[in-house]
Protein backbone atom coordinates (compact mmCIF):
# COMPACT_ATOMS: atom_id res chain seq x y z
CA UNK A 1 0.00 0.00 0.00
CA UNK A 2 3.20 2.31 0.06
CA UNK A 3 2.97 2.76 -3.33
CA UNK A 4 -0.57 4.02 -3.67
CA UNK A 5 -0.13 6.25 -0.58
CA UNK A 6 2.77 7.95 -2.39
CA UNK A 7 0.57 8.06 -5.83
CA UNK A 8 -2.12 9.77 -3.88
CA UNK A 9 0.39 12.16 -2.02
CA UNK A 10 1.35 13.13 -5.25
CA UNK A 11 -2.12 13.77 -7.08
CA UNK A 12 -2.97 15.38 -4.28
CA UNK A 13 -0.65 18.94 -5.30
CA UNK A 14 -3.59 19.09 -7.85
CA UNK A 15 -5.80 20.56 -5.17
CA UNK A 16 -3.41 23.15 -4.95
CA UNK A 17 -2.35 24.06 -8.37
CA UNK A 18 -4.20 26.86 -9.70
CA UNK A 19 -5.04 26.10 -13.36
CA UNK A 20 -2.49 28.59 -15.28
CA UNK A 21 -5.40 30.61 -17.55
CA UNK A 22 -7.09 32.05 -15.08
CA UNK A 23 -3.59 33.10 -13.52
CA UNK A 24 -2.80 34.56 -16.75
CA UNK A 25 -5.32 36.78 -16.27
CA UNK A 26 -4.99 37.83 -12.71
CA UNK A 27 -8.16 36.04 -11.56
CA UNK A 28 -8.55 36.30 -7.62
CA UNK A 29 -8.21 32.68 -6.12
CA UNK A 30 -8.34 30.74 -9.23
CA UNK A 31 -10.17 27.15 -9.39
CA UNK A 32 -7.48 24.49 -9.32
CA UNK A 33 -6.82 21.41 -11.43
CA UNK A 34 -8.68 19.30 -9.26
CA UNK A 35 -11.55 21.82 -9.12
CA UNK A 36 -11.91 21.62 -13.28
CA UNK A 37 -11.54 18.06 -12.50
CA UNK A 38 -14.07 17.89 -10.29
CA UNK A 39 -16.81 19.24 -12.61
CA UNK A 40 -15.73 18.00 -15.38
CA UNK A 41 -16.39 14.52 -14.11
CA UNK A 42 -19.55 14.94 -13.04
CA UNK A 43 -20.03 16.86 -16.25
CA UNK A 44 -19.17 13.30 -17.57
CA UNK A 45 -21.50 11.15 -15.38
CA UNK A 46 -24.55 13.37 -15.98
CA UNK A 47 -24.65 14.02 -19.65
CA UNK A 48 -22.91 10.36 -20.87
CA UNK A 49 -26.03 8.94 -19.96
CA UNK A 50 -27.52 10.16 -22.70
CA UNK A 51 -25.33 9.29 -25.11
CA UNK A 52 -24.21 5.18 -26.19
CA UNK A 53 -20.91 5.09 -24.54
CA UNK A 54 -19.07 3.67 -21.59
CA UNK A 55 -19.89 5.65 -18.39
CA UNK A 56 -17.78 4.21 -16.24
CA UNK A 57 -14.84 4.22 -18.63
CA UNK A 58 -15.57 8.36 -19.30
CA UNK A 59 -15.57 9.42 -15.69
CA UNK A 60 -11.82 7.13 -15.27
CA UNK A 61 -10.70 9.02 -18.37
CA UNK A 62 -12.15 12.07 -16.79
CA UNK A 63 -10.01 11.72 -13.56
CA UNK A 64 -7.33 10.91 -14.48
CA UNK A 65 -7.42 13.28 -17.88
CA UNK A 66 -4.81 15.87 -16.03
CA UNK A 67 -2.91 13.59 -13.52
CA UNK A 68 0.31 14.08 -15.65
CA UNK A 69 0.12 18.27 -15.06
CA UNK A 70 1.54 17.46 -11.51
CA UNK A 71 4.82 17.11 -13.11
CA UNK A 72 4.40 18.55 -16.74
CA UNK A 73 2.27 21.58 -15.29
CA UNK A 74 -0.68 23.36 -17.14
CA UNK A 75 -0.18 24.43 -20.27
CA UNK A 76 -2.14 27.09 -21.87
CA UNK A 77 -3.33 28.16 -25.77
CA UNK A 78 -1.57 31.10 -25.55
CA UNK A 79 1.97 28.99 -24.85
CA UNK A 80 1.73 28.60 -28.51
CA UNK A 81 2.42 31.97 -29.46
CA UNK A 82 5.88 32.35 -29.83
CA UNK A 83 7.56 35.30 -27.76
CA UNK A 84 8.30 37.83 -30.36
CA UNK A 85 3.94 37.43 -31.16
CA UNK A 86 2.95 37.87 -27.38
CA UNK A 87 2.02 41.90 -27.45
CA UNK A 88 -1.19 43.14 -28.40
CA UNK A 89 -4.05 42.75 -26.41
CA UNK A 90 -2.66 39.22 -25.39
CA UNK A 91 -5.93 37.66 -24.14
CA UNK A 92 -8.50 39.38 -26.63
CA UNK A 93 -7.92 37.35 -29.43
CA UNK A 94 -7.56 33.31 -29.85
CA UNK A 95 -4.46 32.63 -30.90
CA UNK A 96 -3.97 31.48 -34.40
CA UNK A 97 -1.05 29.41 -35.79
CA UNK A 98 0.06 27.81 -38.70
CA UNK A 99 -0.61 23.97 -38.73
CA UNK A 100 3.23 23.01 -38.87
CA UNK A 101 3.29 25.34 -35.74
CA UNK A 102 -0.06 23.64 -34.41
CA UNK A 103 1.35 20.64 -34.93
CA UNK A 104 4.86 21.02 -33.06
CA UNK A 105 3.40 22.36 -30.44
CA UNK A 106 0.63 18.99 -30.19
CA UNK A 107 3.82 16.81 -30.08
CA UNK A 108 5.99 18.69 -27.53
CA UNK A 109 2.94 19.15 -24.93
CA UNK A 110 2.38 15.16 -25.83
CA UNK A 111 5.74 13.77 -25.19
CA UNK A 112 5.90 16.26 -21.79
CA UNK A 113 2.88 14.88 -20.34
CA UNK A 114 3.22 11.39 -21.55
CA UNK A 115 6.30 11.33 -19.73
CA UNK A 116 5.27 13.33 -16.68
CA UNK A 117 2.21 10.81 -16.78
CA UNK A 118 4.61 7.60 -16.89
CA UNK A 119 6.92 9.53 -13.95
CA UNK A 120 3.14 9.75 -11.74
CA UNK A 121 2.12 6.15 -12.52
CA UNK A 122 5.30 4.49 -12.21
CA UNK A 123 4.69 3.05 -8.27
CA UNK A 124 1.23 1.68 -9.19
CA UNK A 125 0.49 -1.86 -9.81
CA UNK A 126 1.12 -2.63 -13.69
CA UNK A 127 -2.03 -3.35 -14.36
CA UNK A 128 -3.64 -0.07 -13.11
CA UNK A 129 -0.49 1.95 -14.72
CA UNK A 130 -1.30 0.55 -18.15
CA UNK A 131 -5.07 1.34 -17.85
CA UNK A 132 -4.45 4.96 -16.80
CA UNK A 133 -1.41 5.72 -19.48
CA UNK A 134 -4.24 3.88 -22.13
CA UNK A 135 -7.21 6.23 -20.89
CA UNK A 136 -4.97 9.29 -21.21
CA UNK A 137 -3.94 8.19 -25.13
CA UNK A 138 -7.41 7.88 -25.70
CA UNK A 139 -8.26 10.82 -24.67
CA UNK A 140 -5.38 12.62 -26.29
CA UNK A 141 -5.93 11.40 -29.37
CA UNK A 142 -9.35 11.07 -29.43
CA UNK A 143 -8.99 7.65 -30.96
CA UNK A 144 -12.47 6.36 -28.95
CA UNK A 145 -15.89 7.27 -28.44
CA UNK A 146 -15.34 8.02 -24.67
CA UNK A 147 -11.71 10.01 -25.53
CA UNK A 148 -13.59 12.27 -28.03
CA UNK A 149 -16.63 12.95 -25.97
CA UNK A 150 -14.29 13.60 -22.57
CA UNK A 151 -11.56 15.99 -25.16
CA UNK A 152 -14.78 18.15 -26.05
CA UNK A 153 -16.28 18.09 -22.45
CA UNK A 154 -13.33 19.36 -20.42
CA UNK A 155 -13.28 22.91 -23.53
CA UNK A 156 -17.03 22.96 -22.24
CA UNK A 157 -16.36 23.01 -18.28
CA UNK A 158 -13.89 25.34 -19.20
CA UNK A 159 -16.44 27.55 -21.45
CA UNK A 160 -18.57 26.97 -17.76
CA UNK A 161 -16.03 28.33 -15.81
CA UNK A 162 -14.80 31.79 -18.37
CA UNK A 163 -18.44 32.37 -18.13
CA UNK A 164 -18.75 32.19 -14.25
CA UNK A 165 -15.36 34.49 -14.02
CA UNK A 166 -16.53 36.88 -16.39
CA UNK A 167 -19.92 37.34 -15.42
CA UNK A 168 -17.96 38.06 -12.10
CA UNK A 169 -16.35 41.12 -12.86
CA UNK A 170 -16.03 40.97 -16.76
CA UNK A 171 -12.15 41.40 -16.39
CA UNK A 172 -11.89 40.01 -19.65
CA UNK A 173 -12.91 39.32 -22.72
CA UNK A 174 -15.57 36.53 -23.16
CA UNK A 175 -15.72 36.03 -26.61
CA UNK A 176 -12.21 33.81 -27.84
CA UNK A 177 -14.16 31.34 -25.65
CA UNK A 178 -17.25 31.31 -27.86
CA UNK A 179 -14.95 30.90 -31.16
CA UNK A 180 -12.55 28.75 -30.08
CA UNK A 181 -15.32 26.56 -29.01
CA UNK A 182 -16.90 26.64 -32.34
CA UNK A 183 -13.52 25.07 -34.23
CA UNK A 184 -13.27 22.38 -31.17
CA UNK A 185 -16.49 20.69 -30.13
CA UNK A 186 -18.61 18.20 -32.70
CA UNK A 187 -20.39 16.11 -30.29
CA UNK A 188 -24.14 17.17 -30.86
CA UNK A 189 -25.30 16.23 -26.97
CA UNK A 190 -22.07 19.28 -26.27
CA UNK A 191 -23.09 21.59 -29.10
CA UNK A 192 -26.37 21.38 -27.69
CA UNK A 193 -25.55 21.92 -23.71
CA UNK A 194 -23.66 25.17 -25.15
CA UNK A 195 -26.90 26.60 -27.16
CA UNK A 196 -28.39 26.24 -23.31
CA UNK A 197 -25.24 28.09 -21.98
CA UNK A 198 -25.43 31.03 -24.91
CA UNK A 199 -29.34 31.56 -23.76
CA UNK A 200 -27.68 32.26 -20.44
CA UNK A 201 -25.79 33.86 -21.08
CA UNK A 202 -27.98 36.00 -23.28
CA UNK A 203 -30.14 36.79 -20.10
CA UNK A 204 -27.32 38.15 -18.43
CA UNK A 205 -26.41 40.43 -20.62
CA UNK B 1 -22.42 1.04 -27.75
CA UNK B 2 -21.98 2.47 -31.04
CA UNK B 3 -22.69 5.29 -32.95
CA UNK B 4 -24.53 4.49 -36.42
CA UNK B 5 -23.62 7.29 -39.41
CA UNK B 6 -20.87 7.03 -41.96
CA UNK B 7 -17.19 7.86 -40.71
CA UNK B 8 -15.15 9.98 -42.88
CA UNK B 9 -11.81 8.61 -42.76
CA UNK B 10 -8.56 9.34 -44.98
CA UNK B 11 -6.50 6.21 -46.32
CA UNK B 12 -4.14 6.63 -43.44
CA UNK B 13 -6.92 6.71 -41.14
CA UNK B 14 -8.99 4.03 -41.88
CA UNK B 15 -5.30 2.06 -42.46
CA UNK B 16 -4.84 2.88 -38.57
CA UNK B 17 -8.19 1.56 -37.97
CA UNK B 18 -8.23 -1.43 -39.20
CA UNK B 19 -4.39 -2.36 -38.01
CA UNK B 20 -5.73 -2.17 -34.53
CA UNK B 21 -8.90 -4.22 -34.93
CA UNK B 22 -6.76 -6.82 -36.43
CA UNK B 23 -4.58 -6.80 -33.36
CA UNK B 24 -7.20 -7.04 -30.99
CA UNK B 25 -8.62 -9.70 -32.54
CA UNK B 26 -5.19 -11.82 -32.71
CA UNK B 27 -5.06 -10.26 -28.71
CA UNK B 28 -8.53 -11.84 -27.78
CA UNK B 29 -7.21 -14.96 -29.67
CA UNK B 30 -4.62 -15.73 -27.36
CA UNK B 31 -6.31 -14.64 -24.61
CA UNK B 32 -9.03 -16.84 -24.63
CA UNK B 33 -7.19 -19.55 -26.62
CA UNK B 34 -5.29 -21.36 -23.16
CA UNK B 35 -7.48 -22.14 -19.84
CA UNK B 36 -9.32 -19.59 -18.30
CA UNK B 37 -9.48 -18.76 -14.68
CA UNK B 38 -11.76 -20.17 -12.78
CA UNK B 39 -14.54 -18.70 -11.61
CA UNK B 40 -14.15 -19.47 -7.78
CA UNK B 41 -11.51 -19.41 -5.87
CA UNK B 42 -12.15 -21.73 -2.54
CA UNK B 43 -15.29 -20.39 -1.84
CA UNK B 44 -14.58 -16.80 -3.26
CA UNK B 45 -14.74 -15.08 -6.57
CA UNK B 46 -11.26 -15.63 -8.01
CA UNK B 47 -9.85 -11.91 -8.60
CA UNK B 48 -7.68 -13.17 -11.29
CA UNK B 49 -11.21 -14.14 -13.22
CA UNK B 50 -12.63 -10.97 -12.42
CA UNK B 51 -9.57 -9.33 -14.32
CA UNK B 52 -9.49 -11.60 -17.24
CA UNK B 53 -13.25 -11.02 -17.53
CA UNK B 54 -12.41 -7.28 -17.79
CA UNK B 55 -10.07 -7.73 -19.92
CA UNK B 56 -12.11 -9.32 -22.97
CA UNK B 57 -14.78 -6.90 -22.15
CA UNK B 58 -12.90 -3.92 -22.92
CA UNK B 59 -11.13 -5.80 -25.90
CA UNK B 60 -15.31 -7.03 -26.77
CA UNK B 61 -16.62 -3.45 -26.69
CA UNK B 62 -13.22 -1.94 -28.50
CA UNK B 63 -13.53 -4.37 -31.44
CA UNK B 64 -17.36 -3.88 -31.77
CA UNK B 65 -16.31 0.01 -31.87
CA UNK B 66 -13.71 -0.63 -34.43
CA UNK B 67 -16.07 -3.22 -36.53
CA UNK B 68 -18.87 -0.65 -36.67
CA UNK B 69 -16.35 1.67 -38.42
CA UNK B 70 -15.09 -0.36 -40.50
CA UNK B 71 -18.79 -1.15 -41.90
CA UNK B 72 -19.51 2.43 -42.02
CA UNK B 73 -16.18 4.06 -43.41
CA UNK B 74 -15.93 6.55 -46.34
CA UNK B 75 -12.84 7.04 -47.48
CA UNK B 76 -11.86 10.83 -47.92
CA UNK B 77 -10.94 11.20 -51.88
CA UNK B 78 -10.08 14.38 -53.21
CA UNK B 79 -11.91 16.39 -55.76
CA UNK B 80 -10.71 16.84 -59.12
CA UNK B 81 -10.47 19.95 -61.49
CA UNK B 82 -12.17 23.00 -60.99
CA UNK B 83 -13.64 21.45 -57.57
CA UNK B 84 -10.02 21.62 -55.93
CA UNK B 85 -11.23 25.19 -55.37
CA UNK B 86 -14.25 23.83 -53.36
CA UNK B 87 -14.13 23.56 -49.57
CA UNK B 88 -14.62 19.58 -49.02
CA UNK B 89 -13.59 16.81 -46.27
CA UNK B 90 -9.40 16.76 -46.72
CA UNK B 91 -9.31 20.48 -47.77
CA UNK B 92 -6.55 22.54 -45.90
CA UNK B 93 -7.74 26.03 -45.32
CA UNK B 94 -6.17 28.94 -45.18
CA UNK B 95 -8.07 31.95 -43.21
CA UNK B 96 -7.53 35.01 -42.04
CA UNK B 97 -9.73 35.66 -38.61
CA UNK B 98 -9.92 38.86 -36.70
CA UNK B 99 -7.18 40.21 -38.59
CA UNK B 100 -4.95 36.68 -37.99
CA UNK B 101 -3.66 34.09 -40.38
CA UNK B 102 -4.48 30.44 -39.62
CA UNK B 103 -4.49 26.87 -41.55
CA UNK B 104 -6.41 23.95 -40.46
CA UNK B 105 -7.67 20.84 -42.44
CA UNK B 106 -11.09 19.58 -42.49
CA UNK B 107 -11.38 16.39 -41.83
CA UNK B 108 -14.06 13.66 -40.21
CA UNK B 109 -15.14 13.45 -36.13
CA UNK B 110 -12.89 10.58 -35.79
CA UNK B 111 -9.63 12.63 -37.06
CA UNK B 112 -10.25 15.85 -35.82
CA UNK B 113 -7.73 17.02 -33.46
CA UNK B 114 -8.02 20.73 -33.27
CA UNK B 115 -5.15 21.32 -31.45
CA UNK B 116 -2.98 19.71 -34.32
CA UNK B 117 -4.67 21.57 -37.12
CA UNK B 118 -7.02 19.32 -37.60
CA UNK B 119 -10.98 20.52 -37.44
CA UNK B 120 -14.29 17.88 -37.44
CA UNK B 121 -16.66 18.21 -40.27
CA UNK B 122 -19.31 18.34 -37.67
CA UNK B 123 -18.08 21.39 -35.76
CA UNK B 124 -20.18 24.57 -36.23
CA UNK B 125 -16.99 26.10 -38.15
CA UNK B 126 -16.56 22.67 -40.08
CA UNK B 127 -19.81 22.68 -41.19
CA UNK B 128 -19.78 26.59 -42.16
CA UNK B 129 -17.00 26.49 -44.02
CA UNK B 130 -18.09 23.16 -46.33
CA UNK B 131 -18.95 24.18 -49.91
CA UNK B 132 -17.21 27.66 -50.05
CA UNK B 133 -13.55 28.72 -51.94
CA UNK B 134 -11.21 30.87 -51.70
CA UNK B 135 -12.09 34.78 -51.98
CA UNK B 136 -15.18 34.46 -50.28
CA UNK B 137 -15.97 35.49 -46.36
CA UNK B 138 -17.86 32.93 -44.06
CA UNK B 139 -19.73 34.02 -41.29
CA UNK B 140 -20.30 31.77 -37.65
CA UNK B 141 -22.33 33.24 -35.32
CA UNK B 142 -22.54 32.14 -31.56
CA UNK B 143 -22.69 34.83 -29.44
CA UNK B 144 -20.05 36.78 -31.30
CA UNK B 145 -20.01 37.16 -34.57
CA UNK B 146 -16.89 35.72 -36.25
CA UNK B 147 -15.66 35.80 -40.05
CA UNK B 148 -13.51 33.58 -41.60
CA UNK B 149 -11.83 35.21 -44.86
CA UNK B 150 -10.96 32.16 -46.95
CA UNK B 151 -7.49 32.52 -48.63
CA UNK B 152 -6.85 29.24 -50.04
CA UNK B 153 -8.05 25.98 -50.23
CA UNK B 154 -5.71 23.09 -50.94
CA UNK B 155 -5.89 19.25 -50.96
CA UNK B 156 -2.69 17.15 -50.57
CA UNK B 157 -1.43 14.39 -48.20
CA UNK B 158 -0.27 15.76 -44.94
Amino acid sequence: MKNELNFLIEVGKLKTMPRMGWVLRKINNPETIAAHTFRMTLMAWILCYQKKINVNKALKMSLIHDLCEVYAGDTTPFDNIPSGKRKREFFNEWPRLSKKEKEKFFLNKYKKENKALKKITSSLPKKLKKEIMGLWNEYENGSTQEGRFVRQLDRVENLLQAFEYWKEGKKFKIEPWWIQIEELVDDPLLLKFIKVLEKKINKKK
Amino acid sequence: MTEEKKFYLTKEGLERIKNEYKNLKELKLAKTKGESPKILHSEDLNPEYLAFQEDINFLDSRITELDNVIKNAVLIRFPRGEKQSVIDLGATIFVEVGGQADEFTLVGSLEANPSAGKISNESPVGRALMGHKAGEAVVVSSPVQTTYKIKKVKYSIS
